[in-house]
């Protein structure tokens, strides 16, 4: 069966600097995993995600999507079902409601079924977001809410992968729990297949994830 | 009373006074500006008289060539104050700014002195290098004022851009607002100048043409063809270059290229 996303022999160097950050680097996805990757600050976790979607460019190797290279895969057709939530949650000046349906104003999603306002206020309830309104400005909200928020707008877009980058490292241990709790349900009742990472010790508690660690410039199966 | 006095060489020495008025505020106040102001003051003394030379020789030539190499110094020259003034190393932006100006602005240049003023032949140096100076100069400004917002909101937002890239923008749709804001921040100051021209200032041009006598009801016409030139090459040029560069700050993958400094 082939792989949803597989990494071949990837390696990847920052622009300057001669050291490798990765040196054949390989990974295997299979539709509903649910993978974390583990390993210390600066391993280069959360260029590994950046490179799946592209946002970053490797030295050597290849990415493949559903069997295909992903250069040969337009960008924005790429990211649309390969969504990256990024450490940091961006917003723009807007509404709550505006925030979430951002996916919907670019050409790519344009012909998805937009959510209405009914289905949108489930979503907030399902990602622990009720003290939220719709028409609230998404730029007052506490960093865990607009982390939720972000995984919300990823996933409006229906990708077929979810990228997690470090997606509890700024929280409180309330609002952490929360988004992992969240990250466990995507992928034991919505069947979505995610790829975290993170540097902390966290143990799911609903799923097995298959786990990783990021040492030596390669990936090696924890578990 | 259409005769124009003549400045003597001990006239304009004196107006170097204001240039000690600036010499002394910056001295005081330590503003930093005193070499700035010097070397300012020389090359303004230099270039013009440079300039005045050449153009006593070129005003009389026949030559088209001779007169569009003339101007093709005017834009080369600009490019190379852009450079100077955006600090860009890891954009190559060169190349396509200098291409866009040349050709909006030779484009501009032409249709002003051939159709609008309707000289013959189009380049007549008389008309067509004070229209060509006119159009750099303006426009070169508003260049450098976009291509810098460009790269510093391209820098600063590029979290804000890849969130977008993200959610499957194109690099286009994730950057409208950076381009928008780029173009915009350079037509100001020749929008504003519309609105300002005649009640807060007289421009140069006008002011040019009525001291040397003539009627002001002609001087500014050719005024306001020369403020609507001014925008409209403005526009073209920083829309044209603006969409080049921008292009240059995605990669293959439609990636940011622009790194933090």
């Amino acid at each position: 069966m082939t792989p949803l996303l597989e990494i071949r022999n990837l390696s990847f160097a920052y622009e300057g600097s001669p050291a490798l950050v990765f040196d054949h680097l390989n990974l295997a996805v299979q539709e509903g995993d649910f993978i974390l990757v583990k390993g210390p600050s600066g391993s280069g976790k959360s260029t590994m995600l950046r490179l799946i979607c592209r946002l970053s460019k490797p030295q050597g190797g290849s990415i493949l999507f559903q069997g295909n290279d992903i250069t040969s895969i337009a960008p924005a057709k790429l990211r649309s079902l390969v969504s990256y939530v990024a450490q940091i949650p961006q917003m723009i000046d807007a509404t709550v409601a505006e925030n979430l349906l951002l996916p919907f104003s670019f050409a790519i999603n344009a012909a998805k079924p937009k959510p209405g306002d009914e289905e949108l206020k489930e979503m907030l309830c399902r990602f622990y977001l009720t003290d939220i309104t719709l028409r609230q400005s998404a730029m007052k909200l506490s960093i865990g809410q607009k982390q939720r928020l972000a995984i919300m707008r990823a996933l409006l877009q229906e990708p077929l992968l979810l990228l997690l980058d470090e997606p509890t490292s700024a929280l409180d241990p309330e609002s952490a729990s929360m988004v992992f709790s969240i990250m466990e349900r995507l992928n034991t009742e919505d069947r979505k297949t995610l790829i975290t990472v993170t540097h902390i010790d966290y143990k799911p508690e609903t799923v097995s994830p298959l786990t990783y660690n990021l040492a030596h410039r390669s990936l090696h199966l924890a578990s | 009373m259409n005769q124009i006095l003549t400045i003597s060489t001990a006239q304009l020495l004196l107006a170097l006074v204001f240039i000690l008025i600036a010499q002394a505020s910056s001295f005081i106040y330590h503003l930093g500006l005193n070499r700035d102001i010097t070397i300012g003051t020389l090359r303004t003394f230099s270039q013009l008289f440079l300039m005045g030379y050449v153009l006593t020789y070129i005003l009389k030539t026949t030559n088209p060539l001779l007169v569009l190499s003339v101007f093709m110094v005017m834009v080369v020259s600009a490019m190379f104050i852009i450079k100077g003034r955006v600090k860009e190393k890891q954009i190559p932006y060169v190349i396509p700014t200098f291409l866009t100006m040349l050709v909006s602005y030779m484009a501009t240049a032409i249709f002003v002195s051939g159709l609008v003023v309707g000289i013959t032949p189009w380049w007549e140096p008389r008309y067509f290098i004070p229209a060509g100076g006119m159009v750099i100069g303006n426009s070169m400004s508003a260049l450098a004022i976009s291509l810098e917002r460009l790269f510093r909101d391209m820098r600063q937002q590029k979290e804000l851009v890849e969130m977008k890239l993200s959610l499957g923008a194109n690099y286009r749709e994730a950057s409208l607002d950076i381009f928008r804001n780029a173009v915009t921040a350079g037509m100001i100051p020749s929008i504003n100048a519309m609105m300002g021209v005649g009640l807060v200032f007289i421009p140069g041009m006008m002011s040019g043409q009525i001291l040397a006598g003539t009627d002001p009801l002609i001087a500014i016409r050719y005024q306001i063809v020369v403020m609507l030139m001014l925008v409209g090459s403005t526009a073209v040029s920083s829309v044209i270059v603006m969409l080049m560069v921008r292009r240059r700050c995605f990669g293959s993958g439609e990636e940011v290229l622009l790194s933090p400094r």
